[in-house]
């Protein structure tokens, strides 16, 4: 039976979060206390359902952690070029393996975010170091995005997503 | 070893933007971009507070929150763990995150989007390394303590308020690094501050005038916090500032008493530090950069203690002893007489404003000063004076007992050398000086209305 609601992401959206953008997800541990991880690359699902970022699992273990517990995650993508921003939140986030390719994916995100950052003046090696995992270290994480935002500094910043925003 | 806040402020100014995860209400986690992470003290940071969103209400629901902030030097990540206590609206610590937020908005082009309504106040309870790759720091600028040591010694051989001032600007060159510095002096009772001293600009400014509350020094005073810009700031650039204090003085304008306040045109990184006796503010160091985020958190304390040493030492030179002249007393000196044409010194009452031949000269304390002077001069032939008995005399009407009648003397002395007028003040002592008229004076006097 198709499922008669589209998706949160249009094409657009999904192209955008799986470009060079800086990518930071956020959970929360019962008792109201958020973890944080930066993420290293992301890829969308052919139906655009579903968002998987990469990240490495150490510096990401207290998200991981609640991710595990609760499922809750929020993911933010911001180019830095422009300050668009946008977040996308999910209930049902859950560790999943890594799929062939990955790790290239992981590659080709560095190369993009490091270079559109390099054009703004920013060290490439320093940029590098922040994004570096070690490949056995790299997780994916995957979720239903069930709302989003446009986080664009500006009036119009929170508001819920429409298409092509 | 716990991790101290101090040790990690580099990361704090934005260079690499700073991310805030928070919790709502009913467990859903928000994430979001920060533009300034403010050092507060050892244990407190203050996050700017813009728009009221996600973060926002979530932190008034549930005060958690935790921090992601970077050093931009090398790459070493730092999560702290954050309890939302109150927002300050106002003072020092909103004015701080004001200046510094005006220039990340105007870096970023987001001026006109970027605007402080609150300085959100955090306890850190505690931060965490993040395992990851880092990269070797680049070489240090060089030691700010050792250059403050060599400072202070070079200081406390100054004897005399311009030798003090100038010698602050050769160690701000020399250990420092530092080639753009002026020192301005408050005059509290009219809230104006004025420049006795710079180094670096192509006009030195002295007795160019800015309004308390104007531009990166004006907002320090006031404020009396040190005010820190890493990148040029259109609403803190002083071409604006001076604007803004002539619209709001309301000077008539057959009197054009501007003096144009030295600066860099495109300033990129502004330090104002406070310069303090005790709670009271004496004046304001300023240093400035075209390059950008120049002045960091090391670069703010060490001009705080630099401050520091200049403000007691101002304030112990202000009650040092009168020393008569060393030689012959200044009475017995005999100088010939003044020749050429004479010059005409005009003094308006209105605002005590002097011009000699036309030119505007000085205002204020300072214009009274040569006025009596000049008056004293031509009614009795008298060029010896003292900084004590100037201090008394009524018709100079210093604002009030402290004001720093050495300063308004400096200020005096290096104007007339700067137009190179025909009226010179010669020290003859520590609290002494001479007045060495050139040309004959004629004396106008314009009163008040007229």
């Amino acid at each position: 039976m198709a499922d008669p609601v589209p998706p949160i992401l249009d094409d657009e959206h999904a192209a955008f979060v799986c470009g060079g953008v800086s990518i930071s997800a956020a959970s929360c541990r019962s008792g109201g206390l958020p973890n944080m991880a930066r993420a290293t690359g992301c890829r969308v699902s052919a139906d655009r359902r579903s968002i998987t970022i990469l990240l490495a699992a150490t510096p990401s273990a207290g998200l991981i952690d609640d991710v595990r517990r609760n499922g809750a995650i929020a993911v933010v993508f911001s180019l830095p070029a422009n300050h668009r921003t946008l977040q996308f939140k999910g209930n049902d986030a859950r560790i999943v393996p890594l799929e062939a390719g990955d790790q290239a994916l992981v590659s080709r995100y560095v190369q993009a975010f490091a270079g559109g950052l390099e054009l703004l003046g920013y060290s490439g090696p320093l940029i590098r170091s922040m994004l570096a995992c070690p490949a056995d270290d790299l997780t994916a994480i995957c979720f239903t995005p069930s709302t989003a935002f446009s986080q664009t500094p500006g009036p119009e910043a929170g508001n819920a997503l429409r298409s092509g925003s | 070893m716990k991790i101290k806040l101090d040790s990690i402020r580099a990361c704090l100014d934005g260079v690499i933007p700073g991310t805030i995860a928070t919790c709502g209400a009913d467990g859903t986690p928000n994430m979001a971009y920060l533009s300034q992470v403010q050092y507060v003290d050892a244990g407190h940071v203050a996050l700017s507070y813009q728009f009221f969103n996600t973060t926002r209400r979530n932190i008034l629901a549930n005060p958690y929150a935790r921090v992601a902030v970077i050093d931009p030097e090398t790459a070493a990540h730092y999560r702290l763990t954050l309890q939302y206590l109150r927002t300050e609206q106002d003072g020092p610590l909103f004015e701080k995150m004001k200046a510094k937020l005006a220039g990340i908005a105007s870096h970023t082009g987001m001026a006109g989007v970027f605007r402080l309504l609150g300085a959100d106040v955090y306890r850190v309870l505690d931060i965490e390394r993040v395992p990851g790759q880092t990269i070797a720091p680049p070489p240090p600028r060089g030691n700010l303590l050792a250059a403050l040591r060599a400072s202070a010694e070079q200081l406390c051989h100054c004897t005399e308020l311009d030798g003090l001032l100038a010698q602050t600007l050769n160690c701000l060159e020399l250990h420092f690094d530092i080639h753009y510095a002026m020192v301005l002096m408050l005059d509290a009772a009219n809230g104006r501050l004025y420049t006795v001293a710079s180094r670096g600009y192509a006009q030195s400014g002295v007795g160019s005038e800015i309004a308390l509350g104007d531009g990166v020094i004006g907002v320090a005073a006031r404020e009396k916090t040190p005010i820190r810009i890493g990148h040029f700031a259109a609403e803190y650039s002083y071409g604006r500032a001076i604007r803004d204090s002539l619209e709001r003085s309301g000077v008539a304008p057959h009197l054009d008493t501007e003096i144009p306040l030295p600066g860099l045109p495109e300033s990129r990184s502004q330090l104002a530090v406070p310069i303090r006796a005790g709670e009271r503010v004496l004046g304001v160091l300023y240093v400035e950069s075209p390059q950008d985020l120049r002045f960091g958190y090391d670069d703010e304390d060490a001009l705080i203690s630099l401050a520091g040493g200049l403000g007691a030492a101002i304030q112990l030179l202000q009650h040092a002893q009168v020393e008569p002249p060393d030689s012959t007393p200044a009475a017995a000196r005999r100088h010939a007489p003044a020749g050429g044409p004479p010059v005409q010194v005009r003094h308006y009452a209105e605002n005590d404003s002097v011009f000699l031949d036309g030119h505007y000269l000085i205002k204020g304390v300072a214009g009274a000063i040569l006025w009596a002077l000049v008056r004293d001069f031509a009614d009795t032939g008298r060029s010896a004076f003292t900084n004590r008995e100037l201090r008394l005399d009524p018709r100079i009407r210093l604002p009030d007992v402290s004001d720093n009648l050495e300063a308004r003397l400096i200020l005096l002395g290096r104007r007339l050398v700067e137009h190179q007028a025909p009226i010179r003040l010669d020290k003859t002592g520590r609290g002494c000086f001479e007045l060495r008229v050139e040309r004959p004076l004629e004396l106008v006097h314009i009163p008040h209305g007229a």
